[in-house]
This record gives structure tokens, sequence and C-alpha cells, in this order.
């Protein structure tokens, strides 16, 4: 059976970096857009962001959920940066927290608060492609010399 | 020589195997430590959600606070959706959506300090206006309130709803829960109110001053406007982030 072949770790890392600097930036967008008393401007229009903004599941405990987006970013982009298998699992089990709450988060989106919010999908969109990025990392290169 | 060579390759070999060995023992125990962190993971991703889907409120069997409410209005006219003295000099609209989590703290954070020290003291009223853009039930939940301010309980119903509002256009603004509100709120006539809030009239204040705060330029919930003699007109002011910046305003509308 033909087995496919795990890009470069390198490659991955690279991928990653790009990935979670892009995060950092969207979740920080957000942030300061809530901090600022308004909310992101949609780009396409429509008052979707605003809706999701200013729906209770924007806030976790009475903190932003964007604060908690920036946290996670700013940790994946340091394992991305960093060689070992310390930072291979801790990405892969960062980016599974993030992949998992950006599906339930979209969910709530779609079926609950019936608005969707365009910097919200794109943050789950990195989250997604970050887990699949450290998912293979963690798993064809864990174990092996950093 | 051969001999040598033979147990030199020999030697390489075994400490090649078990070098090999070695890494796959590691990457053994390596991946099974992965699969506790996944495990880890999808344990804090279940406890996030119930964190933020525990919102309390939305009760019809628990409403609460409606005594906080009536000692806050006590004492205050109220005619429709207006709250204070007819004659006094500013007018403050409040464009709001009851199902709004916003308007839920701005009613709680700012509103009470300046009933008390604006609305109490005759120097300005508030009028409350629908602007429905959460859901499907907040056009009925402005209509319910509405219909409440026919009986002269409107801002006891506008208030009341706040402070047992549900998780944000869950459903749970339902008939069952407006006739809760409607009964904490003291509305004395159900049936006459539970009329009115069905009433094309009434459903048609709702789309008006939705449409009025569309007008207005406002595109989010509460939105605020203020008539008065200094104030040109409908002067729209956005949202005021507090009590200070809030009477500051209503000041500079007065005469």
């Amino acid at each position: 059976m033909p087995t496919m072949k795990a890009p470069a770790e390198g490659t991955l890392r690279g991928i990653a970096t790009f990935l979670a600097t892009f995060g950092i930036g969207v979740a920080t967008y957000i942030a300061i857009a809530d901090s600022s008393g308004g909310s992101p401007v949609c780009i396409a229009g429509g008052h979707g962001c605003q809706t999701v903004a200013e729906s209770s599941y924007s806030h976790l405990a009475g903190v932003n959920i964007a604060i908690f987006g920036i946290g996670g970013y700013v940790v994946l982009l340091v394992c991305a940066l960093l060689r070992g298998d310390a930072f291979r699992m801790t990405a892969f089990v960062v980016s599974l927290i993030g992949f998992g709450y950006s599906l339930y988060l979209t969910y709530l989106e779609l079926f609950t608060i019936d608005a969707i919010c365009q910097w919200c999908v794109a943050s789950a969109v990195l989250m997604t492609l970050l887990f699949v990025t450290n998912a293979v990392r963690m798993l064809a290169y864990v174990g092996s010399e950093p | 020589m051969s001999g040598r060579r033979d147990r030199e390759a020999r030697r390489d070999e075994r400490l090649q195997e078990e070098q090999q060995a070695g890494t796959a023992e590691r990457r053994q125990r390596m991946v099974k430590l992965a699969s506790a962190g996944a495990f880890l993971a999808l344990a804090v991703i279940a406890v996030l959600i119930v964190i933020s889907s525990g919102n309390s409120g939305g009760d019809s069997s628990n409403i609460v606070e409606a005594k906080e409410v009536d000692q806050l209005l006590a004492g205050i006219p109220q005619k429709g959706m207006v709250l204070g003295d007819p004659s006094a000099k500013v007018t403050v609209l409040e464009f709001g959506d009851l199902q709004c989590p916003v308007c839920k703290g701005y009613s709680e954070e700012v509103l009470p300090q300046v009933i008390e020290n604006r609305v109490g003291g005759g120097e300005a009223k508030l009028d409350f206006r629908n602007y429905t853009i959460i859901g499907p039930q907040s056009k009925p939940a402005g209509a319910a309130a509405i219909a409440a301010g026919e009986q002269g309980r409107g801002w006891n119903f506008v208030e009341l709803f706040y402070r047992n509002q549900g998780t944000e256009d869950s459903g749970y603004a339902d008939d069952e829960f407006l006739t809760a509100i409607a009964r904490a709120a003291g509305v004395s006539n159900l049936a006459k109110w539970n009329r009115a809030r069905k009433s094309k009239d009434v459903v048609a204040q709702v789309e008006a001053t939705s449409a009025e705060a569309e007008e207005l330029g406002f595109s989010g919930t509460p939105s605020f406007a203020l008539k008065g003699p200094r104030a040109e007109g409908v002067e729209a002011i956005g949202t005021p982030e507090s009590v200070d910046a809030l009477e500051s305003a209503i000041e500079n509308a007065g005469g």
C-alpha cells in the first residue's frame, strides 16, 4: 500500500508560523474592536459581525473570547518557532482545543445566533489549518530527533 | 584482519538496531502522551462549552428581581413607553432590543443611576423604543412591552425582561415567558394585554421605531437620541459609555 510522505518538519513549522501570525492579527482586531465599545466591521457589509459581537457567546467568564484567541495563537507561534517534542505536542493539543471550540462557535453562529461574522470565520479557518498542520507534525515527527 | 572488520561491522549494526529500537520506543511513548493530550483537549473544549452555554435566565417559572425593579421605578410617572415627568425638558430616546445582552448590561449598570438622578428629579424623561435586530422573538417581545405600557407598566416590563433575559435568541422569549414577565411586572389585565400585544397597531409601532432607528443612522443596540431645548431636533448620540457621559449629554440638551 503506498504511503504518503509527510512534508519536511521545517515546511510544516513555516506554515504554522505564517498561520499563527495571521491569527494573532485577526484576533487582535476583534479584541480591539470590542474593547473600544464597538464591534468588528464586516468587510462585505451587513450586521453579522455586530450581531455576533453583541451575543452573549462573544464573552467567556466576562472576557472576550478574542483575548483567549490571541493567547492561543501566541502559544502556537512559539511552538512553531521552536524545535522538539514538547513543542510538537503542545502545538497539537492547543490547536485541537482551538479547532474544537471554533467548530462549536461556528455552529452557534449558524444555528443559534443566526448571523455570520467574517472575522470569526477567518479565525476558525486559520485554527482548522493550524490543527491539520500541527497534527501532521506531531504524527510524523514526534519521538524523532528535533 | 577480516575477523576484526566483521566484529566492527556487527558492533555498528547492533548499535544501529539499539538506536532504532530506542527511537521507536520513545516515539511510542510520545504518541501515548499525545493521545492523553488529545483527551485533555477534548475535556477543555467540553468545559468551555458548558461555561459558555451556562447562562442563567429565560426561565418563565422563576422570574426574579421584580421587587428591585418596583423600587427603581417607584413614584416615577409612566405613560406608554415614557418614564418620567411628561413636562421634563429633555427626552432621552433609548432604542433597544429586549433580547440584546448589551442592552441588559446597560439597563443594569448605567440606567439605574440616570433614572435616579435625572428622571426621578424631573429633568429628563426616558422613552423606550424598540429596535429589533436580534431575532424573530424580538418583535413580539417589543410588542408585549408596548402592550404593558398601555397599562402603565411598560418600563417595569422592559426592566424585568432584561433582568430575566435568557441566552440570546435561543427561543426562550415565548408566550409563556412574556406572560410571566407581564404578570411579574404588574400588568393587571392580562387578557387585555394579550390582545393588545398581538394587535396590528402595536406591531406596527415596533416596526416604525425600528425604521426610525435606522433613519437616525443606528446599527446596534442600545442606541440613544435626545430631544431638548438645546438639541437640534432629534440628536443621535450613539451609546454613551458611562453614567457621566449620558448625564452630560442630558445637561447639554437641557435648557
